[in-house]
């Protein structure tokens, strides 16, 4: 395998209540490694501890116990940030901002000086189709429009590792398309993704590794290509495998 | 800090919140003057003004501040946002510190607003005065002399020397902070004041005197300071400001302001309360601009502070918080009045008086600046005040407090639903 960019060991999270009771077993022992220019598809059914790994590998909730690397440092380090793009399930705009400001915003927070922000947001305003509406309020938009704002922000400070949780979340099947073919692009010039998402036949088509999630463990993965040699059914080798990889640790 | 600081104003601009803090401002201005009743006089009319109107905007600016504070990094939590600011790699105090920024800027907005239209509104003010108090020893040392005295002395009752001595001394210097001078008819007495001030133009005295009873009683007297007198002739309870013209024969002592009473009624003033030297300092706009700098330090604060809370709580709670602590703050010194000394406590008031007195404590060096009070006293706010006020209000509190919030924004970004 290439150089490790996400190393995960004995990952664990419990939620506890106010008396630190335990409430809930989110991840229950995650090992994962993810590699330079790998396009990694973390999948699983709801609850089975996608969005808590992901926080836990943006550094934004504390593990339990086991330890997340990225870079080879720990998430909050600021060389670590420094190197991530996040795209969260919803877009979460500050409806008040344009498309241009938010942008802007974001290559701000990124610590871009001021020219290269500017020129990075005019380039991807244009990659994502949104130069015509940049000086447009992002409270007025449509889901699709919103998603695309959030994706260029993501990517203003050109990430080594790119995290998308639920990319295609909500869009219509002309977005989502055009979603897959950035995440290929960005794949082929090199880009590390971990992406998640229910859209099983979308993953097959962007990802060249999966690890399916099951009540906060691993319980399959491996090479899409690998997956897809062994199906019988081609076009729905993941979905197949997925299913197959669920009732089995369900048993 | 300036992409923090753009996106905190946009959303104050954007959000019409500085909008409607100019107009409740301009409204004040327009407005209340017509509620509200001097007592004819024209230095009332502009003691009222000052008072109601400019201390009006002041409240409502700091309350709109406070609570825009107190909503900023907790509604960024509860939607998200503020997860996607702490995955970047800008230092977290600097997003607090913007943030910050751009609530003392609209707040100065509402401020530079407030002061131009007083100063439009107010017509011919005098020049605001220094204000020199006697040069007596504090009272803390003068209080424990008097303990010593006490302790030493073999009449003090066995229960007062067995008391607190923390006790002893509040009460103590509470007694020498109101300690009268009595003055008989044909008697006289002398203050000390700093040196050199007699020889300031314009120099005034400002005293109240008072009988044993309160009463108001016919008043007659001169005062003396080096080649400097006037003669009194007026009532007792009455402030009065007494110029010092130069003598036509004889002196007063040059450093102690010397009174004597000419009248049939024996008189009596609180030396540190009562009795004060004034010279004219700079003109009403200078005080004004002055003033406006100390409102804008304790609102600096202010918004320090509901960004610190708005870091830990969600925005309801904080904006609760907030204004409880404010409205504690506020009421502390009242409640510490009526137990000055701390002792004879009902067993239920101590836990009360305990948290008054925390609170006054912290609140103090805070609380020390009261620039609509100066203003409206045409008292010259002084530019050591003002820098100290600047300090510990607009520099030291809030970097203390925007740290914290940061640690706290860092540990948790994400709010209980997420």
């Amino acid at each position: 395998m290439s150089e490790p960019v996400i190393e995960i060991r004995g990952l664990r999270k419990t939620f506890r209540d106010f008396w630190l009771r335990p409430v809930a077993e989110a991840v229950n022992g995650i090992d994962l490694t993810v590699g330079r220019g790998d396009v990694f598809g973390l999948l699983g059914p709801n609850g089975s501890g996608k969005s808590t790994t992901i926080k836990m590998i943006l550094g934004l909730l504390a593990p339990t116990s086991g330890e997340v690397k990225l870079f080879g440092l720990p998430p909050r380090a600021k060389a670590a940030r420094a190197r991530l793009g996040y795209l969260p399930e919803l877009s979460y705009l500050h409806p008040f901002l344009t498309a241009r400001e938010t942008v802007r915003y974001y290559a701000g927070l990124s610590e871009l000086d001021g020219r290269t922000a500017k020129a990075r947001t005019d380039e991807l305003l244009e990659q994502v189709g949104l130069a015509a509406v940049a000086n447009r309020a992002v409270g007025g938009f449509s889901k699709g429009m919103a998603r695309r704002v959030a994706f260029a922000s993501a990517l203003v400070s050109r990430p080594e590792l790119l995290i998308l949780d639920e990319p295609t979340s909500g869009l219509d099947p002309i977005g989502t398309r055009e979603v897959k073919e950035l995440v290929g692009r960005l794949a082929a010039d090199g880009m590390t993704i971990l992406v998640t998402s229910h859209q099983l036949f979308d993953m097959q088509d962007v990802c060249s590794r999966v690890a399916i999630l099951s009540h906060g463990r691993v319980v399959g993965g491996g090479s899409v290509a690998d997956i897809v040699a062994a199906a019988e059914d081609k076009r729905h080798a993941l979905e197949d495998y997925f299913v197959a990889r669920l009732k089995g640790g369900a048993a | 800090m300036i992409p923090s600081f753009l996106l905190a104003w946009r959303a104050l601009v954007r959000g019409h919140v500085l909008t409607l803090l100019l107009a409740a401002t301009a409204l004040a201005h327009l407005l209340l003057p017509a509620l509200v009743r001097s007592d004819g006089t024209a230095a009332g009319w502009r003691e009222m003004y000052i008072r109601a109107v400019t201390g009006a905007t002041f409240a409502f600016t700091v309350v709109t501040v406070l609570v825009c504070a107190c909503g900023f990094f907790a509604q960024e939590r509860a939607r998200f946002r503020l997860a996607l600011t702490v995955v970047r790699p800008v230092p977290a105090f600097a997003v607090a510190a913007g943030k910050w920024l751009a609530l003392c800027a609209a707040a100065a907005c509402a401020y530079l607003l407030t002061a131009v239209l007083t100063a439009v509104r107010v017509p011919d003010p005098p020049a605001c005065m220094h204000h020199y108090a006697p040069a007596l020893p504090p009272p803390a040392e003068t209080a424990r002399r008097m303990m010593a005295e006490y302790l030493a002395d073999p009449k003090t009752p066995e229960a007062v020397k067995k008391a607190p001595k923390s006790a002893v001394l509040s009460l103590l210097t509470n007694k020498e902070l109101d300690r009268y001078d009595v003055v008989r008819p044909g008697a006289e007495m002398a203050w000390p004041f700093a040196p050199g001030l007699a020889s300031v133009p314009g120099l005034t005295v400002r005293v109240r005197f008072a009988t044993q009873f309160e009463l108001r009683a016919p008043l007659a007297g001169r005062f003396e300071l080096a080649g400097l007198c006037a003669v009194v002739s007026n009532n007792t309870q009455a402030v009065l400001d007494i110029p010092l013209a130069a003598a036509a024969a004889g002196a007063g002592p040059a450093d102690r302001l010397r009174f004597a009473n000419t009248g049939r009624e024996t008189v009596m003033l609180r030396p540190r309360r009562d009795l004060e030297l004034l010279t004219p300092a700079d003109p009403f706009a200078a005080n004004l601009a002055r003033a406006a700098l100390q409102m804008l330090a304790t609102t600096a604060l202010l918004a320090a502070f509901g960004l610190f809370l708005s870091s830990a709580l969600s925005r309801p709670v904080a904006i609760f918080t907030s204004l409880v602590a404010v409205f504690v703050a506020l009421m502390a010194p009242s409640v510490l009045v009526q137990f000055p000394d701390g002792l004879d406590v009902a067993a239920a008031d101590r836990l009360g008086l305990a948290i008054s007195r925390g609170v006054s404590l912290l609140a103090a060096t805070a609380g020390e600046a009261e620039p609509v009070s100066d203003l409206a006293t045409d008292t010259c706010i002084e530019w050591r005040a003002l820098a100290r006020c600047a300090l510990v209000n607009a520099v030291l509190l809030p970097t203390v407090l925007l740290a914290l919030a940061a640690c706290l924004v860092r540990r948790r970004p994400l709010s209980a639903q997420s």
